[in-house]
């Protein structure tokens, strides 16, 4: 009689819903504390998961199993027993394809191997350009910053154009003086002759308390251009006065020569020089 | 690929030196960039209104320039 059994059919006993959850009621799916961590290898003690033995009735010396399977699916399905090889669950999960996200059946623990670095140089690299392309923007801007402060304490245009003072070359005949006024103190312009030149060039320049000599403290012989302050306590001196032919303090008696430079007196240093040029399209000496 | 950015990494990034070196270079060379892309862009957004652009209608070679 047996032997004429063919097939078994077993009743369905779960049902999958369309989230991938099996259906049983009455079944309990609580993993038991420290089964989702994995095999207990290496662990140390007693079994975590072993239930406690007041959980048990330990009087029974026997055991009774007695199994009821009964249907919990409402529809009837057939059952088929397989021995091939089954195919893993999570590629069966059906959010897979939506979140790409695998569960691990056994422990529910997601699986984030797609979110892992497949170049770690890359995102190193990556990571350090950020940083160093905040730090090139932050440079450019600091630079641009302090470079605009100081620019705006820079004199502006209408400033140094009042700065600047010409005069006419023609208006001074040679052997004469002009006085004039820049950024508020008074400018020698001499326009010397040959002698007066030969005279500034002779001077043995050595043995003066400063020396330089008359080629360092002009641009052009003919024209002598100096500061018209003495170096000592800034009197102005007089022209064409003093023992050398030259300029003469009248405050403290400091005599200057022909080139300017101290030759007598308290003042240490020869008269200052400023900042000039020629401006030979319109015969003039721009100051400034 | 990794061979790259290794050498990317031990060039500019391993040494902070090197690191800060690159990025005041990178802040100069950035800045003009910055600054002859922002210019040309207004030439070209105010092209043919400006003064270099008007000079030649009216000053014409040979006149001498007011100033």
């Amino acid at each position: 009689m047996a032997s004429s059994l063919s097939r078994v059919n077993l009743l369905p006993t779960t049902r999958t819903l369309a989230s991938g959850v099996p259906l049983a009621t009455k079944l309990n799916h609580a993993i038991p504390t420290g089964l989702a961590g994995g095999d207990h290898h290496g662990a140390t003690g007693a079994r975590s998961d072993v239930p406690k033995s007041w959980a048990f009735k330990s009087g029974v010396r026997g055991h009774l199993g007695k199994t009821n399977a009964l249907p919990t699916s409402s529809s009837f399905q057939q059952r088929f027993i397989s021995t091939s090889t089954p195919v893993s669950a999570d590629t069966h999960h059906p959010m897979v394809g939506a979140t790409g996200v695998r569960r691990t059946p056994a422990t529910g623990v997601p699986d984030f191997s797609p979110y892992k670095a497949k170049n770690p140089g890359l995102n190193r690299t990556i990571s350090y350009f950020m940083v160093g392309g905040l730090g090139v923007l932050g440079a450019s801007g600091i630079k641009s910053t302090v470079s605009d402060i100081l620019s705006n304490m820079a004199a502006s245009a209408d400033v140094l154009a009042l700065a600047k003072i010409e005069v006419e070359m023609g208006a001074i005949p040679e052997g004469k003086n002009l006085i004039v006024k820049w950024r508020g103190k008074p400018v020698f312009i001499r326009h010397r002759t040959a002698d007066e030149i030969d005279e500034a060039n002779k001077v043995d320049v050595k043995h003066l308390r400063d020396p330089e000599n008359d080629s360092d403290r002009v641009q052009r012989p003919e024209w002598l251009v100096m500061l018209g302050v003495c170096t000592h306590l800034g009197c102005v001196p007089i022209g064409e006065a003093g023992d050398y032919g030259g300029w003469f303090c009248p405050c403290h008696g400091s005599h200057y020569d022909i080139s300017g430079r101290i030759r007598r007196g308290p003042a240490p240093l020869n008269l200052e020089i400023p900042e000039y040029q020629f401006n030979d399209d319109e015969e003039k000496i721009v100051i400034g | 690929m990794s061979r790259i950015h290794d050498a990317i990494y031990n060039t500019f990034f391993k040494r902070n030196s090197a690191f800060v070196a690159t990025c005041f270079a990178g802040a100069f060379a950035f800045q003009i960039t910055f600054d002859l892309g922002t210019t040309a862009f207004w030439d070209y957004h105010n092209r043919g209104k400006q003064w270099k652009d008007l000079r030649a209608k009216y000053v014409q070679a040979g006149d001498s320039e007011e100033e």
